[in-house]
């Protein structure tokens, strides 16, 4: 490990050859966060270091989100007999370059961490009842030969438009480059009435590949039952709100809604998913 | 965190001039200018991981193929029988909202360009960048030159066009130089090194325009090629600056009549002796400056 770099290992993981899960929270639908937890509490993933915050969080106090105060968190979890390493953690706010090689000298040093998986969520302009694809972005020609077998889009073209910046992901995957760690950002696109709430149907396709290329062997029912759950929602504000529905449709029919539509669609759906939780 | 050399040139106590962004680019339009103009080699730079975020990263068919972040470069030429080091750099290394660099990574950003200058034994540094001035966008900016020892100020004293702290109206010898600017030449102080910042006048109320200013550049590149016995041939930049003067002249037109009519009388203000309808006196320098802060505060609370 690069001296000096502000890692904490609370017991060192036996793993001889493991993958690296990684997920940021704050994403769209929350994704990074609720794949993570899913994995860690599946298979039952035990906490065994973390970064500390103070060189790359702000620390001016706390956020509150549902009734709760909430503090940055950047923490390691090994699920031993699966080889697997999961990553959580709030995307910091300075010192990237920093906090990224922390990750990947955990990763590497403790873990012996042979490939990289990380995952992102990005704003779909489609209805949610159109099925979920899986993107990938990978750090080398090898690895995306080894992802051919599975049901993924992995030729996207890609530039940064003027007047953004990439994502974390992007820099992660190049500095996993760098050390010669392959890499694949996983990108799947969350309807945009659902991007501050929640989209069980994302977590699985996440979920689903990772299982199968990691040899999980998860059993997906509970997560299947969230999706009837929130399929069965929306099916019933469609039915109460007609307009909730023409937006719907019209997204149905690959029609563009105006921005004030856009608005109303999330607003409305928000406020019916929280009252009926 | 350093440096990269893809080759070690043999200089003999070459001077360092070196630039970044900042007020109307003044700085990094005159030292780029130069660079370009005297054809300078390209021998290294700053990595850039550890002071900036990328900017652009290229997809090709799902590979991530490149990450590109903000250079800090330098490069080498012999001119006029002497040995010059540029170090040009796209962005200055900020942290939290800051616009100029500032902090341990500013700091450290400093001290590296320092390392190169003394691996190659410079003799001078020069920096550049822009002093913002009571000033009308049709007179000939002035160039305050501060250096970091005793010694330079007879040097600068010969500079035609060229004012010390001393020499600025109200300023009591005193002032600061925000960013890079100021912290090279402070840096450089504490390594031993000679070194003086060159900064053109831009006038206070371009300063918040998303505008280069290259009149200003011009007469630093004067200053600079007079102090370093290099002759270039600035037609470029005089295009430039016709250039920008026309969409200057387009948002002065836009400054509503009463504080155009007091920025006007900027147009009269000589330093040597008053002309036309008088002296500017301290308190209207004052209302002019008020004045034109209530109305860029009224413009950007409108747009």
């Amino acid at each position: 490990m690069s001296q000096g770099y502000p890692i904490k290992i609370y017991s060192e993981p036996d793993l001889s050859q493991s993958s690296l899960v990684l997920g940021w929270s704050e994403d769209a639908g929350n994704l990074g966060r609720k794949v993570t937890d899913y994995l860690n509490r599946k298979l039952k993933g035990q906490k065994f270091a973390e970064i500390e915050l103070e060189d790359f969080f702000p620390l001016g106090g706390v956020t509150i989100e549902g009734n709760l105060a909430q503090f940055p968190e950047s923490k390691f979890y090994a699920c031993q007999e699966l080889e697997l390493v999961v990553f959580q953690s709030n995307p910091p706010g300075t010192e990237w370059y920093k906090f990224l090689n922390s990750i990947l000298d955990v990763a590497e040093h403790h873990c012996q961490v042979k490939e990289l998986y990380i995952i992102g969520a990005m704003v779909s302009f489609s209805a949610h009842t159109s099925p979920r694809q899986l993107f990938t972005v990978v750090n080398s020609a090898e690895i995306k030969e080894a992802l051919n077998q599975y049901d993924l889009v992995g030729d996207m073209n890609y530039q940064t438009p003027a007047g953004e910046r990439p994502t974390l992901n992007s820099f992660l995957l190049w500095i996993a480059k760098r050390r010669n760690i392959p890499g694949v950002s996983l990108w799947v696109p969350i309807p945009f009435y659902l991007s501050a709430t929640e989209d069980p149907q994302a977590q699985k396709k996440v979920l689903s590949f990772l299982s199968e290329r990691l040899r999980l062997e998860i059993d997906f029912s509970d997560i299947d039952q969230e999706i009837r759950e929130q399929n069965e929602q929306l099916a019933q504000a469609r039915s109460l709100y007609p307009e909730i529905d023409d937006y719907i449709n019209r997204l149905e029919s690959n029609l563009m809604l105006s921005e004030k539509e856009n608005g109303e669609l999330i607003k409305k759906i928000e406020e019916f998913l929280r009252e009926s939780a | 965190m350093g440096i990269s050399l893809c080759k070690e040139p043999n200089l003999e106590n070459p001077i360092l001039v070196a630039s970044w962004p900042g007020i109307g680019n003044i700085g990094i339009i005159a030292v780029d200018t130069l660079r370009g103009m005297l054809g300078a080699e390209e021998f290294g730079e700053i990595e850039p991981w550890d002071f900036f975020y990328p900017r652009r990263v290229l997809i090709k068919n799902g590979i991530l193929e490149y990450l590109e972040f903000p250079s800090s470069k330098f490069y080498f030429k012999r001119a006029a029988g002497k040995d010059i080091i540029f170090f040009i750099a796209e962005e200055q290394p900020t942290e939290g909202s800051r616009i100029y660099a500032e902090g341990k990574k500013a700091y450290h950003m400093a001290n590296l360009v320092i390392n190169v200058a003394e691996k190659f034994k410079c003799r001078k540094i020069y920096t550049s960048g822009a002093a913002v001035s009571l000033i009308h966008h049709t007179m000939k900016p002035r160039v305050w030159a501060v250096p970091n020892s005793e010694r330079l100020i007879q040097e600068i004293r010969r500079y035609e066009n060229a004012v010390l702290m001393s020499d600025i109206e109200g300023r009591g010898k005193q002032g600061n130089i925000t960013g890079l600017n100021g912290l090279l030449l402070g840096v450089a102080k504490k390594r031993g090194f000679e070194a003086i910042c060159l900064m053109g006048e831009i006038p206070v109320y371009l300063q918040g325009l998303p505008l280069s200013y290259p009149k200003a550049s011009k007469s630093v590149l004067e200053v600079l090629t007079r102090s370093l016995k290099i002759e270039v041939n600035l037609d470029k930049l005089d295009e430039l600056d016709q250039r920008v003067q026309r969409r200057i002249e387009e948002f002065y037109q836009q400054i509503p009549l009463a504080i155009r009519e007091q920025l006007d009388r900027l147009r009269h203000v000589v330093y040597d002796k008053p002309v036309g309808p008088g002296p500017i006196t301290e308190e209207e320098k004052k209302k002019i400056v008020d004045d034109v802060e209530k109305f860029f505060k009224k413009r950007g609370e409108g747009e």
